[in-house]
């Protein structure tokens, strides 16, 4: 049975009911932010107590031209697999709203095959890529190769330029469900009338994919780009476990760079000051994001 | 009427009252004898949870003795994460906020990092009848401040070595233009000649930098800390380096993929497949390999030292780890170091320890105890760790030395960058 509170009874348990996800916010994430914040304004590293005021984390990292190329892997990257990975969760949303409509048997397998990839941590990923991309005789890739071309030399990780290919395709083969997710849910709630009147209109399937599902999805497909593209801004675990960030820094994407300056160098200002970089970014994405849904819902 | 409030109040009192369940983790058990806690943490490999069933019988049984023995004491064990790098960092950070735990496994080289938080424990090293002039010179050296006084305990070491097939290198090369005339047959004959860690990790510089720098007399900081690696005589010396690992490859006598390889036990399995002829590692790999490619797959392999630049001397890479103690409390302080006597630095435990995981003891008349398990290499290895062992220098700078170098290491096998161009980057990104 629904009651309604007296006006300050509400505002009272409005505060009470929202105090602990605010505790939560401020534990989690304001305070480390702000700590991350203060100490990329530092000459801060492990290796000594106590640190002072220093903007040299900055400058440093501005006019290091390795990090001219670190953000140049990482657009690189992140371009590349949020392509891919958004193109390929829609063929594979569409191919299973198809199976869907047509009623066809072993759908459950294939979403569950898809997401398995999902499920498994990157670290894992990593190195199953890695078995699969050794430039051994024994790499199963390799070896399907030199069946084709045999004595072909195969460098997928020691090449600099096939390392990011080989990051990338293993990137995408990581991300494409959660692409896939997002963009199936949109289909199954795709408005069956416009596709059914299209269809009697004499629309072929090509048409009514491109003329009508696709502008009716498109909201979707922005948000499902902006979700993906964060994700893989922050991407540093499988690429960890895969090349380490190598050859050179060829595969080094800037959480890697993070990751690497604060645990091998011990460097916390500069670390930290990648970071402030990486929050930036994230911030602007999330920014186009929440604009884009206020612009949606008016 | 006032449900919602009221449910909200209930619910943050719940939350309240759950909390130490939540951020108690390991209750202790009601010991009412015990009033000293002895919070121990190890690397995972080193701990009652391990993945190697020897190990854990040989830790639960002396931890469950010395238990037994110390009703007083209550252990909490705990582990460092697997990333030694992060671990260390970690545990750095717990240090210098004054939370670091009673005793820590801690990364030999790094070890002088972690002395204003250690404490000294002269008088219980002396007690236990442990004489630190009989620990290799590195591992005794190492562990002292600049005080004199003893401040952690090398129980473990490691040495890089050539290991090579004996069917198919009959005397092992003692010098890079060996290496190379040597090579030449063995890529003739099918094989990789020369292998070696190239990747990005810390494995690449201390097996395949640090020595052949060394070897030449190369020094990568001074004597004030600052990195000298990459001026006037370093810089020539690391460039020799550089270019002896350039030739091998552009000669087809060691694969590009090396750049892949960042520790030395990534060479394993090239090893198992039987193409490799030689390759630098640790001692450490003989253990790993005799579980991969049997005890007679082990025995066609021989071990050397590393070849050097020619007119060189020798000099190799030792690492390990060592025991710290950081409670202040006497007694807590008394407890940790009997613990670790027993299981890992006095007589029988460094000998039953490094038994059984494969490690090289640190202190030399371990070598002759009965307890002690050798394998057909160690009377080499504790020789090579004798007179050619160096440990990398613990200067603030050298996690980035090392960090440059691995990408310099890299960059050069993969084509990206020429030895010089590599060298030079690698030198501004250190003087930045």
């Amino acid at each position: 049975m629904n009651r309604i509170l007296p006006r300050g009874a509400r505002e009272i348990s409005f505060f009470v009911w929202l105090l602990p996800l605010v505790l939560v916010c401020i534990g989690v994430f304001v305070i480390p932010v702000f700590q991350i914040v203060q100490l990329s304004f530092t000459d801060a590293t492990l290796l000594k107590a106590g640190s002072s005021f220093s903007l040299t984390s900055y400058s440093n990292l501005l006019t290091n031209p390795d990090f001219a190329s670190i953000i140049g892997v990482t657009l690189s990257f992140v371009v590349a697999s949020v392509f891919l990975q958004v193109v390929l969760g829609f063929l594979i949303a569409l191919y299973l709203d198809y199976g869907n409509t047509q009623g066809l048997h072993g759908l459950l397998i294939v979403r569950t095959a898809v997401l398995a990839a999902w499920a498994i941590p990157g670290v894992v990923i990593g190195i199953v890529w890695k078995m699969m991309f050794s430039e051994m005789d024994s790499g199963l890739i390799t070896a399907l190769c030199k069946l084709v071309i045999p004595g072909a030399r195969l460098q997928f990780l020691s090449s600099p330029s096939a390392a990011l290919v080989s990051s990338i395709i293993a990137n995408t083969w990581r991300g494409t469900a959660y692409s896939m997710i997002l963009l199936y849910a949109g289909l199954m709630s795709f408005p069956k009338d416009l596709n059914e009147a299209a269809a009697i209109d004499g629309a072929n399937a090509m048409r009514r994919l491109f003329q009508i599902k696709i502008p009716v999805l498109a909201p979707l497909v922005l948000i499902c780009i902006l979700l993906v593209t964060v994700q893989t801004f922050n991407t540093f675990d499988m690429l960890m476990a895969l090349t380490g960030g190598g050859p050179g820094r060829s595969t080094e994407v800037i959480a890697l760079n993070i990751y690497k300056t604060i645990f091998t160098e011990f460097d916390l200002g500069r670390g930290s000051a990648a970071a402030v970089m990486l929050l930036l970014i994230n911030i602007g994405m999330t920014g186009v994001y929440f604009r884009f849904l206020r612009e949606k819902g008016k | 009427m006032k449900n919602g409030l009221v449910t909200g109040v209930v619910l943050i009192l719940v939350c309240l009252g759950l909390s130490p369940v939540f951020a108690g983790g390991k209750k202790e058990e009601a010991k009412p004898a015990a009033s000293i806690i002895v919070n121990w943490v190890a690397h995972p490999a080193y701990s009652l949870t391990g993945s190697d069933p020897a190990r854990v019988e040989y830790l639960k049984g002396v931890v469950g003795d010395w238990k037994k023995q110390n009703p007083q004491v209550t252990l909490v064990d705990n582990v460092l994460a697997t990333n030694n790098a992060e671990s260390m960092a970690k545990l750095l950070e717990q240090a210098s906020q004054g939370r670091a735990p009673g005793v820590a496994q801690i990364d030999t080289y790094i070890l002088p990092r972690y002395l204003p938080y250690l404490q000294p424990i002269d008088d219980l090293v002396k007690a236990a009848g442990i004489e630190m002039n009989d620990f290799f010179p590195f591992a005794g050296n190492i562990v002292k401040g600049k005080d004199g006084k003893i401040y952690g305990l090398q129980f473990t070491t490691d040495v890089r070595v050539l290991f090579y097939r004996k069917d198919l290198v009959k005397i092992p090369p003692k010098t890079w233009d060996d290496v190379l005339a040597v090579s030449k047959e063995l890529k003739s004959a099918g094989f990789d000649a020369f292998l070696f860690p190239a990747g990005r990790a810390e494995g690449a510089a201390n097996t395949s930098l640090w020595p052949m720098f060394w070897g030449q007399g190369g020094e990568l900081v001074d004597a004030s800390g600052k990195a000298v690696f990459g001026t006037g005589d370093n810089r020539t010396k690391m460039l020799n380096v550089l270019n002896f690992y350039k030739s091998l490859v552009d000669q087809g006598y060691s694969p590009s993929r090396v750049a892949n390889y960042g520790n030395e036990a990534d060479l394993n399995v090239e090893v198992a497949s039987g193409k490799t002829a030689m390759f630098l590692g640790g001692n450490f790999q003989v253990a790993q390999l005799t579980s991969i490619i049997g005890a007679d797959g082990m025995a066609k392999w021989g071990v050397a030292r590393i070849p050097q630049k020619a007119g060189a001397k020798n000099a190799t890479s030792a690492g390990g780890w060592s025991w710290g103690i950081f409670t202040k409390d006497d007694a807590t302080r008394k407890a940790a170091f009997d613990l670790i006597l027993k299981a890992y630095v006095g007589n029988s435990g460094m000998s039953n320890w490094c038994s059984i995981a494969g490690y090289l003891p640190t202190r030399k008349s371990i070598y002759s105890n009965p307890l002690y398990k050798a394998d057909a290499y160690s009377g080499l290895f504790m020789d090579i760790l004798e007179k050619d062992g160096m440990v990398r220098p613990v200067a603030e700078v050298y996690p980035q030395i090392s960090s440059e170098m691995q990408i310099a290491l890299s960059a050069v096998i993969s084509g990206t960058k020429t030895p010089e161009t590599a060298l030079d980057d690698a030198w501004k990104a250190v003087n930045k």
